[in-house]
């Protein structure tokens, strides 16, 4: 809401760059080819859904996407860094400021408040009055009466509201989300990934998102079919969402 | 049933990292238990051999009515399997071929010593020998001083009364080595056999009957129980335990390796219980879906139940295993250090507990956070419940409690030792309680949190919890090392002030009072100045408030010092190192009253004021009590029971002098002198108990050494064990706050500034606790004066910070270099 102008001001280079990624694991005996001559373009406020069948790579995508692991060959272009070739501090900071993480599982530090989890990226960022904005977020998605309670005293789907707010704290540029309603029932899984797509329409954010449900991959702009490590032709439907 | 079988193989628990923990501390904990036991009771055997050698035995009985014993005595110690020996001491002029020579003369049987060995030479050029026989009859073993005083050489001849004997050894160093006053130099050593036919001992001269006794402890003491409704006054029992000047240092000794031991035991039940209760919460899925696959609480309970017990086996083997090498090692360090080979000694006995500390460890620490994992609802599978608040610890806690004290009491039997260790965790965990509250109190404060050190102070309110057990931890094993540090360096300091370089090791009795001063000045020019000389007159205490005083002291009571005379003394002022502990020493010119020694008051019951009467020769001598000290028994000087002021109730009582002074063993020749200018004052030499003192000392210093390093590893893994309890949750923070943008060098300065914090909160409580339960112990057990340890306060918190850092550092290793992937994957 209150950023959306700084990030109107998008330039025309894509959000994210990818060409003939190669991801392989060795094992034991041999190595696994896990994701094989990836190549793709995210652009700024876009919103791609990344389907497949389960053990297709869906995860290993994402995650070398967001620069969390690096890919064996080729190249990822996060936001105009090229993320093969910052150190793992640099990473960390790029992360810090323009990355957002919903998981599947949360994620919430159990000893943490749902405040104090939503506040953790402002202040590992640094931002100013880190409370207040944790506040709002928190109102947005609709738990701001749960301020003080510790996950464990929160249902799965009000867990992954906080997640929500957690995502979006920092204000994020892009924002990854691996199967967020996967641990969550139809209606609350629903309900979730509402929100999800509103303050992502909101914060004009780009969206990059795992899921199996139908319904969730329809509402993205844009989806990407993965099998066997490979991206099977892209959806017609694709292309820049406005 | 192969899922189930594979559900409960050790290998597989292996591979789960609490399990690694408590089996790592259970096999610590059996092996310190085990080596400090086995090596405690090695060390027990070797230091009362060596301080049963001072009595040639384990026990002696002294007859010093000039009458033997009834031989039916001997005869019962010996049908109860106990060895014995005689010794017939008494004093006599023996001539040699140029001259005679007042002696004291050991007549000894075959089996002298039964205990301890003697040192001869078998000529003046000669290197010294060890024998454990005495000489044979017609034989004589004489000091090296009397064969200068009469010019005789080896093989010539010694006339013991009408008894010709050759001289065959010099006779360097016996292991009784006369510590009682009455001897008189020069010593010479004969056959018990031989003693009649010289005919010197006639009924009623002065002689004395000694028996020795040896055998097992429990034997012993039947034996005296038996005998000593039989016993006169003018008889006395002595033992090691008894004897007052070793029994202190071996005591001592004795009550440090017990604290040592327990610090182990509490060390190690604290490393069990804090790794089980991971174990457990680490369970409560696996549990929650055996559950749901049917499983009942019984069976659950079962499981688990079977699995602790594996555990057992396995860590009282493996601590088995490590304790076993352990010992032999130790036991050869302990021979190397006193240079003669040690009887290795493995004690079946020691090992029981070892057994009890891994049974109690595993069923009073272990088992009920275990336990209660068939209490996990099956519910868990869907949906994470609730986990354990840490309020169903509180039975645990205080079972845990209660055992450790159990043990710990069964141990050491010190009620004393029990108290300290528990008022020190009372007050370790009350001030911990208070700052625990502060801390969070203050901690919600600081809540952002960009550069480490704000990091940090959040980490430890993130982690108040888990904080707040890992510092009670902490500070629990830092006070228990440094209790056991701080009482080590007071214990031998205490034994290095008692006993320093220069401790007199000769003593000058029966200085006739027109001798004094030129004895005094004897020695002046020789560059041994004498000690304070103090008056001593030989008197019994017959008499107290009017009544006989054996009726007066209950009969149950064994006081030796009513069996036999005693010295006593009259001084103006009060030694250096006795103390006042009731009453008022004497005032100037005050000539009243008696000044009583502490523990004799005790056994007495004295109160001031009772009216002692004491019979000196055909005279007695009534007075109240004035005073009561206490004395270092073990100082080498002259010590009385008995102290009288000037011009007091002793005054004209026939005395002789007495003291101590310091002579180096280049100048023992001037002893020779000495003798021959002072013929009646006897000469009583020390030196070589001196050495052995502090040889003993010496040997206890490293024992304790050693066993501290073991204890100080146990803690150490303790701590281990406590800070990588929390690694798996550490891990995933680490990965979540690294994706959430972290960078890796916040991340390590942030946990290793939180743990420095936890590290000096920690050392600074357990210093604290320390320094209470040193002070209540020293009150108790080692009568030490006690002192603030400046020294010791002041690092200790410095060096856990740094330590704990480290460790922090160490175990965020993982954390930085696990990929944050590890969140998509949702690792649990
Ligand atoms: N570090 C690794 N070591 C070995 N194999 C791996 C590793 N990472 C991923 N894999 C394998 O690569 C394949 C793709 O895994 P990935 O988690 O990306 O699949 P996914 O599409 O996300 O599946 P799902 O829908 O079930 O989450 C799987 O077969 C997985 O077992
Ligand atoms: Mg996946």
């Amino acid at each position: 809401m209150n950023q959306m102008t700084d990030l109107t001001k998008t330039d025309s280079s894509p959000m994210l760059r990818v060409s003939d990624l190669t991801h392989r694991v060795s094992l034991e005996t041999d190595t696994l080819t896990i994701l094989q001559g990836v190549s793709l373009e995210i652009n700024r406020g876009e919103s791609v859904a990344i389907v497949g069948r389960s053990g297709s790579g869906k995860t290993t995508l994402l995650g070398l996407l967001a620069g969390l692991d690096t890919p064996t060959e080729g190249t990822v272009e996060l936001d105009g860094s090229v993320i093969s070739k910052l150190s793992e501090d640099e990473r960390a900071k790029l992360r810090a400021r323009r990355v957002g993480f919903v998981f599947q599982s949360f994620q919430l530090l159990p000893a943490l408040t749902a405040l104090e989890n939503v506040m953790l990226p402002l202040e590992l960022a640094g931002m100013e009055a880190p409370e207040q904005r944790a506040r709002e977020l928190l109102e947005r998605v609709g738990l701001g009466e749960r301020l003080n309670h510790t996950p464990r005293q929160l249902s799965g789907g009000e867990q992954q509201r906080v997640a929500i707010a957690r995502a979006f704290a920092s204000d994020p540029a892009i924002l990854f989300a691996d199967e967020p309603t996967g641990n969550l029932d139809n209606r609350t899984g629903q309900a979730v990934s509402d929100l999800l797509m509103d303050l992502n329409r909101e914060q004009g954010t780009t969206l990059v998102m795992v899921t199996h449900d139908e319904h969730l991959a329809e509402r993205c702009g844009r989806q990407l079919h993965i099998e066997a490590g490979m991206l099977t032709e892209p959806d017609l439907a694709g292309g820049p969402a406005h | 049933m192969g899922a189930s079988k594979k559900l409960m193989s050790v290998s597989r628990d292996w591979r789960e990292r609490d399990v690694r923990v408590v089996l790592v501390a259970l096999i610590i904990a059996v092996a310190t238990v085990a080596t400090i036991a086995l090596f405690a009771s090695q060390l027990q055997r070797t230091l009362v051999s060596s301080a049963s050698s001072f009595l040639a035995a384990d026990r002696q009985l002294e007859a010093e009515n000039g009458r033997p014993i009834p031989l039916e005595w001997l005869e019962d110690a010996q049908s109860r399997g106990l060895e014995t020996g005689r010794m017939v001491e008494f004093s006599t002029m023996v001539f040699g071929e140029s001259g005679f020579q007042l002696v004291s003369v050991k007549a000894v049987s075959d089996e002298y010593p039964l205990r301890g060995e003697i040192e001869i030479q078998p000529g003046a050029e000669e290197p010294r020998q060890i024998v454990s026989q005495g000489p044979g009859p017609g034989q004589v073993w004489v000091n090296p001083r009397l064969l200068r005083l009469l010019e005789l050489d080896i093989g010539d001849t010694l006339e013991v009364g009408n008894l010709k004997l050759e001289i065959t050894r010099l006779l360097i160093r016996e292991p009784d080595g006369g510590f009682r006053l009455s001897s008189l130099a020069p010593r010479v050593m004969m056959h018990v056999d031989d003693v009649a036919a010289t005919g010197v001992v006639q009924e009623g001269s002065r002689v004395e009957y000694v028996y020795l006794f040896a055998g097992d402890e429990g034997v012993l003491d039947d034996y005296y129980q038996w005998l000593e409704p039989q016993l006169e006054p003018s008889h006395e029992w002595e033992g090691v335990r008894d004897g007052e000047t070793f029994s202190r240092s071996l005591e001592r000794a004795e009550r440090f390796l017990l604290l040592g031991g327990s610090l182990a035991v509490l060390l190690a039940a604290v490393a069990v219980a804090v790794a089980s209760r991971q174990y457990a919460l680490s369970q409560r899925d696996t549990v929650a879906l055996l559950k749901t696959l049917g499983l009942s609480s019984r069976g659950i309970g079962e499981l688990y139940l079977r699995r602790l017990s594996l555990w057992g086996i396995v860590g009282v083997l493996g601590g088995l295993a490590v304790a076993l090498p352990l010992f032999w090692l130790l036991v050869r360090l302990l021979s190397d250090v006193l240079e003669r080979p040690v009887d290795f000694y493995l004690d079946p006995a020691a090992l029981t507990p070892a057994l009890l500390t891994a049974l109690v460890s595993l069923f009073a620490f272990a088992y009920p956070p275990i336990r209660r994992l068939r209490n996990v609802p099956a519910m868990r599978v869907l949906r994470s419940q609730p986990g354990e608040t840490g309020r169903e610890a509180i039975p645990d806690i205080l079972l845990a409690v209660v055992a450790v004290f159990g043990l710990v009491w069964m141990y050491a039997g010190e009620l004393m030792l029990v108290a300290a260790l528990l008022g020190g965790l009372v007050l370790l965990l009350g001030v911990l309680g208070l700052l625990g509250w502060g801390m969070v109190a203050l901690l919600r404060r600081v809540k952002g949190g960009g550069n480490s050190w704000r990091l940090a102070l959040v980490g430890l309110y993130r982690h108040r919890r888990a904080s707040m057990a890992q510092m009670a931890v902490f500070a629990m094993t830092l006070m228990l090392a440094a209790t056991l540090v701080l009482v080590r360096s007071s214990l031998l300091d205490d034994w290095q002030a008692q006993l320093p370089d220069d401790a007199p090791n000769h003593f000058l009795i029966n200085i006739a009072p027109d001798a004094v001063d030129d004895v005094e000045e004897f020695w002046a020019t020789r560059g041994a100045p004498l000690e304070t000389l103090y008056p001593m007159v030989r008197g019994r205490l017959t008499e107290l408030n009017g009544e006989p005083v054996k009726e007066a002291v209950s009969k149950d009571e064994r006081v030796g010092a009513l069996n036999r005379e005693l010295n006593l003394t009259w001084m103006a002022e009060l030694p250096e190192d006795n103390r006042i502990v009731d009453g008022q020493w004497f005032g100037p010119g005050e000539t009243e009253g008696v000044s009583v020694e502490a523990e004799l008051a005790e056994k007495l019951g004295l109160q001031l004021g009772d009216r002692l009467t004491f019979t000196i020769g055909s005279s007695k001598v009534t007075e109240p009590v004035t005073s009561i000290r206490t004395v270092q028994w073990d100082s080498m000087k002259p010590n009385f029971y008995m102290a009288f002021p000037p011009d007091g109730g002793l005054t004209d009582m026939p005395a002789t002098w007495i003291t101590a002074f310091y002579l180096n063993t280049d100048n023992k020749l001037a002893l020779n002198d000495f003798s021959r200018q002072f013929p009646t004052v006897s000469v009583l030499e020390i030196d070589h108990i001196i050495d052995r003192i502090q040889q003993i000392v010496q040997q206890v210093t490293q024992a304790i050494e050693a066993i501290l390093a073991l204890i100080l590893a146990a803690a150490l893994v303790v701590m281990a064990a406590v800070v990588s309890a929390t690694l798996r949750d550490r891990q995933r923070e680490g990965a979540l706050l690294r994706t959430l943008g972290g960078q890796q060098s916040l991340l390590a300065r942030s946990t290793m500034l939180e743990f420095a914090l936890l590290g000096f909160f920690a050392g600074t409580l357990g210093v604290i606790a320390a320094e209470g339960a040193v002070y209540a112990l020293q009150a108790g057990m080692f009568e030490g004066t006690f002192r603030w340890h400046w020294q010791v306060m002041l690092p200790v918190p410095l060096i856990a910070a740094v330590l704990l850092a480290l460790f922090g550092r160490w175990q965020l290793r993982p954390v930085l270099s696990v990929s944050p992937m590890l969140l998509l994957r949702r690792l649990e």
